[in-house]
């Protein structure tokens, strides 16, 4: 094992979704300073950047380039599921392995990703559990024409099935569209008990801002009457929707928020990093994948992909999102599943603080997709049910 | 041996890759080359596509597909449909069942899978479309039981024989006047009705 490693990272940091990438970027280089001032490591962690500017089909060819200009083993990075398929096939002929930091819809399992990323039984079923029961098992479902929204929006589908609950509407609009009236007038006809936000970028924006708009005009669609569930909207994007996202639920693995020692430690350490205005979930992702990789390699003693898999399925490691470890059946990353509910400054209150992580069942072969109790509940006193934190 | 079958061939076939541009396009078209298929990729409406009948096999993008691409309706395409997965999502791989996808092939598209992918697809096809027309026939003939049962009846009264008499009548005029059983059951009918009518 040389003295210094290679690193890939692979994050768009222009281009449609900038934000999240370098989000992750800059967290992954975090941890790449974090590693090499610690004096803990008997190696250096040598970054090697390449941004696709957000466009799918750039990534392949910069990811070859990258492992055969230095012989790198591990990359990081990738957001969106499409560009997460086109590096697939790199690495596997490469004799790489992807470290993908992003919460995702799952149905995936490659021998050469590692998934620091939460799928729908880590994100979507624990947000249904927590919301169904407070505020009623009536939905109504949007989301962007991508596999992310048409798959959330049919996994709901099915657990609101189990759970006695119905479907008033959902609509779906191409990615980028912001001529979302029309939903929020569907809404306001249909009056749901809760509304699954599976709309990305400018979309989601333009209907969080027009559905707190109907909001203000009738308190029958405020957010704390008839709440919007996002799964992948954190501090970042909520900064810049300031009062509308007020009240509307979100779920993920950490919250910048979060209590507790750990997290106060972790913030301490990264403060005054770049891309740490706020610390989300996308920089911490790829904060734990460096931190992972190099446990891994300490362990096994090499950056040979097949012995740093097998160190990273059998020994715990400590990230800001918990103690975790990689499955060694599906090599997704056990998580835990904090609600927040967002407040007017664009950070969120954890309304539920997650005790444990959930183990990773990217195929839904082992979850439950009914909520306990669901089925008891008459529709007429769902609302009663409800618990003021 | 009893079981041969012979080679299949696609020499001469036309195929339709609807499917944006992208390296996997290109492989296949380089796969297609190989055996002696005529492809083309179009992306990505085909509603408007001329000479959509001179294609012998459709290849649609299990991602990113929708059921507006198509001039017909879910599962009604008229040739062979071969799906293209990349995305595993449950909700993908139904969306190409309901197109009815005779056969499929994983993404990233190789060097190999699109001669079993198309022999799959073309017995699939084959057997989809045979299947079609023998419950078309069948129905036709379950239909037709109540015309048989009024035309025997009718029979037997008029000539008074036996219900198996009147049948085997009925056949042989069938056979003799060169129609189906069904037809001739139907004309008796409608010539007893006429009559009672003219009554």
């Amino acid at each position: 094992m040389g003295s210094s490693i290679p690193i890939g990272l692979l994050f768009s940091r222009s281009g449609l979704y900038w934000a999240l990438g370098q989000q992750g970027f800059y967290g992954a280089l975090a941890a790449i300073e974090t590693v090499n001032a610690s004096g803990e490591y008997p190696f250096e962690l040598v970054p090697h950047d390449a941004d696709p500017e957000g466009n799918t089909d750039r990534y392949a060819g910069l990811c070859r380039d990258m492992i055969k200009r230095t012989g790198l083993r591990h990359v990081v990075g990738c957001t969106t599921s499409w560009s997460r398929k086109e590096v697939i096939p790199v690495v596997e002929k490469a004799d790489a392995l992807l470290w993908y930091p992003c919460v995702y819809e799952g149905f995936e399992a490659s021998e050469n990703v590692v998934y620091i990323a939460a799928s729908p039984n880590q994100h979507l079923l624990p947000l249904l559990d927590y919301v169904v029961p407070r505020f009623g098992r009536n939905a109504f479902l949007t989301g962007s024409n991508y596999i992310w929204g048409w798959e959330m929006n049919r996994i709901a589908r099915e657990v609101l099935h189990h759970s006695g609950g119905r479907v008033l509407g959902e609509r779906n609009v191409p990615i980028g569209d912001v001529e979302i009236h029309h939903i929020v007038a569907e809404i306001k006809a249909k009056k749901p008990d809760f509304i699954l936000n599976n709309l990305i970028g400018p979309s989601s924006h333009a209907f969080l801002k027009a559905y707190h708009e109907l909001g203000l005009a009738d308190p029958a669609f405020a957010a704390g009457v008839r709440p919007v569930l996002s799964c992948n909207l954190y501090e970042g994007e909520a900064a810049l929707l300031g009062p509308s996202i007020a009240g509307h639920y979100t779920v993920s693995c950490y919250f910048q928020s979060l209590s507790g020692e750990a997290n106060r430690a972790f913030l301490q350490q990264v403060a005054g990093k770049q891309g740490t205005h706020p610390v989300t979930a996308f920089f911490v992702e790829a904060y734990a994948s460096v931190m992972l990789i190099a446990n891994a390699i300490r362990q096994a003693g090499t950056d040979d992909i097949a012995e740093v898999l097998a160190a990273a399925k059998t020994h715990p490691f400590s990230t800001p999102f918990g103690e975790s470890i990689v499955d060694a059946r599906t090599n997704h990353v056990l998580m835990p599943a904090h609600i927040g509910r967002a407040r007017a400054d664009g950070d969120f209150d954890v309304v539920f603080e997650a005790g444990g992580a959930i183990e990773p069942d990217p195929f839904l072969t082992r979850s439950r997709l009914g909520i306990p109790g669901a089925e008891a509940m008459s529709p007429a006193k769902a609302p009663h049910l409800r618990v003021v934190q | 041996m009893n079981d041969m079958r012979p080679t299949p061939s696609f020499v001469g076939w036309r195929a339709l890759v609807v499917h944006q541009p992208h390296p996997n396009v290109d492989a296949l078209l380089t796969q297609f080359e190989r055996i002696g298929v005529a492809a083309s990729h179009y992306w990505p409406e085909i509603t408007d596509l001329p000479e959509l009948d001179r294609f012998n096999v459709v290849l649609i993008d299990a991602d990113m597909g929708y059921d507006d691409q198509f001039p017909w309706k879910p599962g009604g395409a008229p040739i062979p449909v071969i799906a293209l997965i990349g995305s595993e999502a449950p909700g993908r791989v139904s969306w190409a069942m309901r197109q009815g996808a005779d056969a499929q092939m994983l993404k990233p598209i190789g060097s190999a899978g699109l001669y079993s992918a198309l022999v799959a697809a073309s017995h699939g096809f084959e057997r989809r479309q045979a299947m079609t027309s023998e419950i078309a026939a069948l129905r036709a003939r379950l239909e037709s039981r109540e015309l048989l049962a009024e035309a025997t009846a009718i029979l037997m009264v008029r000539d008074n024989i036996s219900a198996k008499a009147a049948f085997q009548k009925l056949r042989l005029t069938a056979m003799a006047e060169r129609m189906t059983l069904e037809t001739m059951a139907a004309r008796l009918v409608e010539t007893i009705s006429d009559m009672r009518e003219a009554l």
